[in-house]
């Protein structure tokens, strides 16, 4: 009995994969199981080779995980172009598609053995039983209720809701589809029993959603009433949530013209009092830097979703990658300090969204929420969430003593200045990209800038304090750490649980706070390091370099660092930590050497 | 509320105290003039009015006024303009600025607001040149036109910025000019008063950089009202026909407004509020959206 | 020069003086802000010419105004500034940065003389004898106006006719 299995399938756009990984990840929800799904395609708008990937468990998860247990090829060539997305390995059991006409010795995987090898007449028997072959992904999820013991009942359920209202002809047709895959698993059985165990918490209420929707959901529940922005993938699903609900809360979205105008709208609507944001993703990220460093100047607060995909330019508009770090950071011009955020999951990122607007407010900035594309469009099976427990900020609005001399840009102790809006009386202001005096008429005095930009950066110190921005995981005086962010946290601390369960002491430091780099959380953990990585998946090593750029690093850190679309796997970096570990045992035999 | 107030504004209660940077004898001063002049005929206390603008010698007008101002970034009044008037749309919003700013860096942004049309006021200040950078070609520079960047006379047809807006289909169009500062005034204030997107072309002369027949003087040798030539402002295509001559005539008053002004997105955006309302899951349950049973 | 909406015929003297009143007080405006515009950009001379001017134009506003009160009262004034424009006011582009005290001073001989076409030019069609006075008055009055611009002129010393053009600095790009 498994506790865990990691199912990958591909074929073809028309071949409906995704939609069965879909009606497998609620089923799993619907009998108590966690659940992460993930998709991906090639780069056709329709008919390209697409998989996805579905892991269901009965513990939490942290990741979409390494090789498969399952793999399902409706054809080759398909399951082939996901190369390292989809790794099959010697505990794999591989079903494919029988009339593909490979005979079970030579498919087309090179330098592995599969632990079973099974070809399935999947297409003939979607025919025969539901007269149609487009019926093979419902064959698929019959197979896999058969083999692991997953959504015997709940699949067709899931089903018969789905196409209620096409009619039971159809639903019947799904029916025979289905219980044929189930049959022919039966017939069958595997050489080593599969089968997920049941889980206890069946019937408990699940939530899925996938980040896009969960960083929308956020955004609303802040209070945020105002979206601009423009199509871009994998980002866009932000702006489409935002026009199905925002309106219900006396909000607006606007699909704008360009992603300058996008973010320009926010600006304005941030300037007239509501909060407000913008999603996008790399292309569009270099668009909006001008606006960024307005809105900076005029300190005005605005949630910017980086959706990171593959880079630079168009770059790999489907796959994920965390290359977009130094442009959150850095992008538009001038000496500015903008906080980037980044979840780690679409768990968190309801809490990672909450936070990057308490901090535009509280702060008056605008801040940069990094997500990736595998976390906004991968989907989750979530408990529910306790919203009471989060706390909302609103920026600090000047008092009626405050507005009989109203200064906007009033230098006070904490360096955050009560911002009127437009409608408040006394409040009037120039809000500028032009550098102003406290009142907010523009100057071009060399001192005034100075004390400006002090005031703009000095009001951030208090931010690299917030501890409760960052995660330990593990031995926390462990002399061997990681450091990761994003989508890839979640894959070491899956290696984490595994190199600790290995006897290894290891330790792992999850930033959720990117930006400005927050040097004593940094220099408290590396206080016990002597070896360690930083893992992410940027081919310059950004995250390596913006720590060295503010810390001066262990000596013993490396940097493990790759371009987005090759997924880290929890077991190459169980190995990575070995060999660190034996590097520091080797030197530490080195010292006991006695000297001359 | 509606675009006009009660209360009793004069023209200086609309002046800041900041000093305009412009050279002696620029056009803009006039324009500061006719827009006190219109906010005090239309009455709105200047903070709950948002006054927009992007970069460029005109784009400094807003800090000259006692509304709330926003001197933004080259060619961006109007996204953040749009931005103001969903987030609230009882503000009376103006935009401004230049022609580079207006037709070349933002030309983008004047399509999609007037096919959105919000109820903006949106004044450009055509002077035919780049002020602030000190003499560039700008869009609506003459072709033939000689600058620190086309020392050889420029080689493109200019943007037709009447001609460019009535064809977007602006619900209100006019022009107006420092010769005429009273007139200016008037038609700034039924620009406010539309409802909808209004857009008003004042050529503005560069006393610097601009050449002598864009100088006042040579306007007044061009200028002739729509009023004495009969000109109905209900009528489009006569006002495209007329919008023609910019460039070589100076056409003064509303060459457009829709007699029957459709709803603004303001108005749309309120009924769909209204309408959904009813839907919305108090904000703690957000999550709800989520479930699957 | 631009008159709306002012039939001459009909004029009042109510109207008239108030027409009178409000000429003087865009002329005050206009030298007002001409002055400002020079304080600004350090043209000090020429601001104080325009001020001088801002003064001469104030006084016979007020002088006109108590005309009106005495015979008027405070009754309601029917004509609006939106009716004149530019009458003695000088054009907009009539300032130009480091002005010299010549050239504000010639700035303001032409809308003395400005004024005084226009006041010339609506005398014909006054019907009103009262307002005709009244106008030749006002006509008579730019006369001393220029008097008094061109007295101020002849106190400047000769023109040397060097251009400022050869002097200034070039404009600075922003």
């Amino acid at each position: 009995m498994r506790k865990d299995l990691v199912f990958g399938m591909a074929g073809s756009g028309g071949d409906g994969i995704v939609s069965a990984g879909d009606s497998l990840l609620q089923a799993a929800a619907a009998e108590g199981y966690h659940g992460v799904m993930t998709k991906s395609f090639g780069s056709q708008i329709r008919g390209g080779e697409s998989s996805c990937r579905v892991r269901i468990s009965t513990d939490p998860i942290l990741n979409p995980g390494g090789n498969l247990d399952v793999a399902v090829a409706l054809n080759w060539e398909d399951f082939l172009k996901f190369g390292a997305e989809l790794p099959v390995s010697g505990n794999t059991v591989v079903i494919y598609e029988a009339a593909t006409n490979i005979p079970v010795d030579q498919i087309p995987l090179v330098g592995v053995t599969p632990l079973q090898v099974i070809a399935v007449p999947i297409a003939e028997m979607a025919k025969s039983t539901a007269g149609t072959e487009r019926a093979k992904n419902t064959v698929v999820l019959g197979l896999i209720a058969g083999w692991f013991g997953i959504g015997a009942v709940a699949v067709m359920k899931g089903i018969r809701k789905k196409l209620a209202k096409k009619g039971e002809e159809l639903v019947e047709a799904n029916q025979r589809a289905f219980d044929a895959g189930r049959a022919f698993a039966m017939e069958h059985p595997l050489k080593v029993s599969m089968n997920v165990v049941a889980s206890e918490t069946k019937g408990a209420v699940k939530l899925i959603t996938d980040g896009n929707d969960m960083c929308g959901a956020a955004a609303i529940f802040a209070g945020c009433q105002f979206f601009g922005g423009y199509p871009i993938t994998p980002s866009t699903e932000i702006m489409q949530f935002f026009t199905d609900h925002v309106w219900k809360y006396g909000g607006a979205v606007l699909q704008a013209e360009d992603e300058i105008a996008g973010i320009g709208a926010a600006v304005g609507a941030s300037f007239a009092g509501k909060k407000a944001m913008t999603a996008t993703s790399g292309p569009g990220l270099s668009l909006k830097s001008e606006m960024m460093g307005l809105a900076s100047i005029a300190e005005l607060p605005l949630v910017i979703v980086d959706v990171q995909r593959g880079g630079p330019s168009t770059g790999l508009p489907t796959k994920t990658e965390q290359s977009d770090l130094f442009a959150a950071a850095f992008s538009a011009h001038g000496d500015v300090i903008r906080p980037v955020l980044a979840p780690t999951s679409v768990a968190d990122t309801f809490r990672i969204t909450l936070e990057a607007f308490n901090i535009a407010e509280y702060y008056q900035t605008p801040v940069i929420v990094l997500s990736d594309q595998e976390i906004a469009s991968r989907k989750e099976t979530l408990d529910p969430i306790d919203t009471t427990q989060f706390k909302i900020l609103n920026r600090v609005r000047p008092t009626g003593a405050d507005l009989q001399d109203y200064k906007r840009f009033k230098q006070t102790e904490n360096h955050i200045s009560p911002i009127s809006h437009p409608g408040m009386l006394g409040g009037t202001y120039l809000a500028s990209g032009i550098e102003h005096v406290e009142s907010g008429a523009p100057t071009n005095s060399g001192s005034v800038h100075q004390r400006m930009n002090d005031k703009r950066t000095k009001k951030f110190d208090p931010l690299k304090d917030r501890k409760d921005l960052f995660t330990v995981y593990g031995n926390p005086d462990a002399p061997i750490a990681m450091v990761a962010w994003g989508s890839v946290a979640g894959v070491c601390r899956e290696a984490l649980d595994m190199a600790l369960a290995e006897g290894l002491n290891v330790k792992l430091l999850v930033p959720y706070l990117l930006y400005p780099v927050a040097e004593g959380v940094y220099n408290d953990f590396f206080a016990s390091v002597q070896k360690g990585l930083v893992i992410e998946q940027t081919h310059l090593a950004q995250t390596f370099k913006l720590l060295r750029m503010h810390i001066d690093l262990p000596k013993g850190l490396k940097s493990l660092a790759r371009s987005g679309a090759n997924p880290f796997l929890p077991g190459e970096i169980v190995a990575a930590l070995h060999h660190l570990l034996s590097e520091l045992q080797r030197s530490h035999e080195g010292k006991l050497q006695p000297q001359e | 509320m509606s675009a006009t107030g009660t209360c009793d504004y004069q023209a200086k209660d609309y002046k800041s105290d900041l000093k305009p940077i412009w050279c002696p004898g620029c056009g803009d001063y006039s324009v500061v003039q006719g827009i006190y002049r219109a906010l005090a005929a239309i009455g709105r206390p200047p903070h709950e009015i948002a006054f927009v603008s992007g970069i460029g010698c005109s784009s400094r007008i807003p800090g000259y006024t006692t509304a709330y101002g926003f001197n933004s970034v080259h060619g961006r009044s109007l996204p953040i303009a749009q931005g103001i008037k969903l987030a609230n749309p009882d503000l009376l919003v103006l935009a401004a600025g230049g022609d580079g700013d207006g037709f070349s860096i933002g030309g983008g942004h004047i399509a999609h607001l007037i096919r959105r049309n919000m109820d903006i006021t949106y004044i450009v200040m055509d002077n035919q040149i780049y002020g602030l950078t000190k003499g560039q070609l700008s869009p609506t520079s003459q072709k033939g036109r000689v600058t620190c960047t086309s020392r050889y006379g420029s080689l493109e047809e200019p943007v037709n910025p009447l001609l460019y807006t009535l064809a977007y289909g602006a619900g209100f169009v006019a022009q107006a000019s420092p010769t005429d500062l009273a007139g200016m005034a008037s038609i700034i204030e039924e620009a406010i008063r539309y409802p909808g997107f209004a857009f008003v072309n004042i050529q503005s002369p560069c006393v610097t950089y601009g050449e002598e027949a864009q100088q006042i003087k040579g306007l007044k040798a061009i200028q002739e009202t729509l009023a004495s030539l009969g000109h109905n402002p209900a009528d489009r295509l006569a006002a495209m026909d007329l919008a023609q001559h910019y460039g070589e005539k100076l056409h003064l008053g509303v060459f457009y407004r829709n007699p029957e002004p459709p709803p603004t997105y303001g108005d749309l955006v309120k009924e769909r509020q209204a309408l959904l309302s009813k839907d919305a899951l108090p904000k703690e349950r957000i999550l709800d959206l989520f479930i699957k049973k | 020069m631009n008159t709306q909406g002012i039939n001459f015929f009909n004029l009042s003297l109510m109207d008239a003086l108030d027409l009178a009143i409000l000429v003087e007080d865009e002329a005050e405006e206009r030298y007002g802000e001409f002055a400002a515009q020079m304080d600004q950009h350090r043209t000090p001379d020429a601001a104080t010419f325009f001020r001088y001017m801002v003064e001469n134009e104030a006084k016979h506003g007020r002088e006109l105004l108590a005309r009106r009160v005495q015979r008027f009262g405070d009754a309601p004034r029917n004509v609006t500034r939106a009716m004149i424009f530019d009458v003695e006011a000088p054009d907009y582009d009539a300032a130009r940065a480091f002005m010299s005290p010549r050239q504000a001073m010639e700035a303001a001989l032409l809308s003395e003389m400005k004024a005084h076409a226009f006041f010339a030019a609506a005398l014909p069609g006054i019907k009103d004898d009262e307002v005709r006075a009244l106008f030749e008055e006002l006509r008579d009055e730019e006369l001393a106006h220029q008097k008094l611009v061109r007295a101020e002129l002849a106190k400047l010393p000769k023109d040397s006719g060097l251009s400022d053009d050869d002097f200034v600095d070039e404009p600075a790009a922003q």
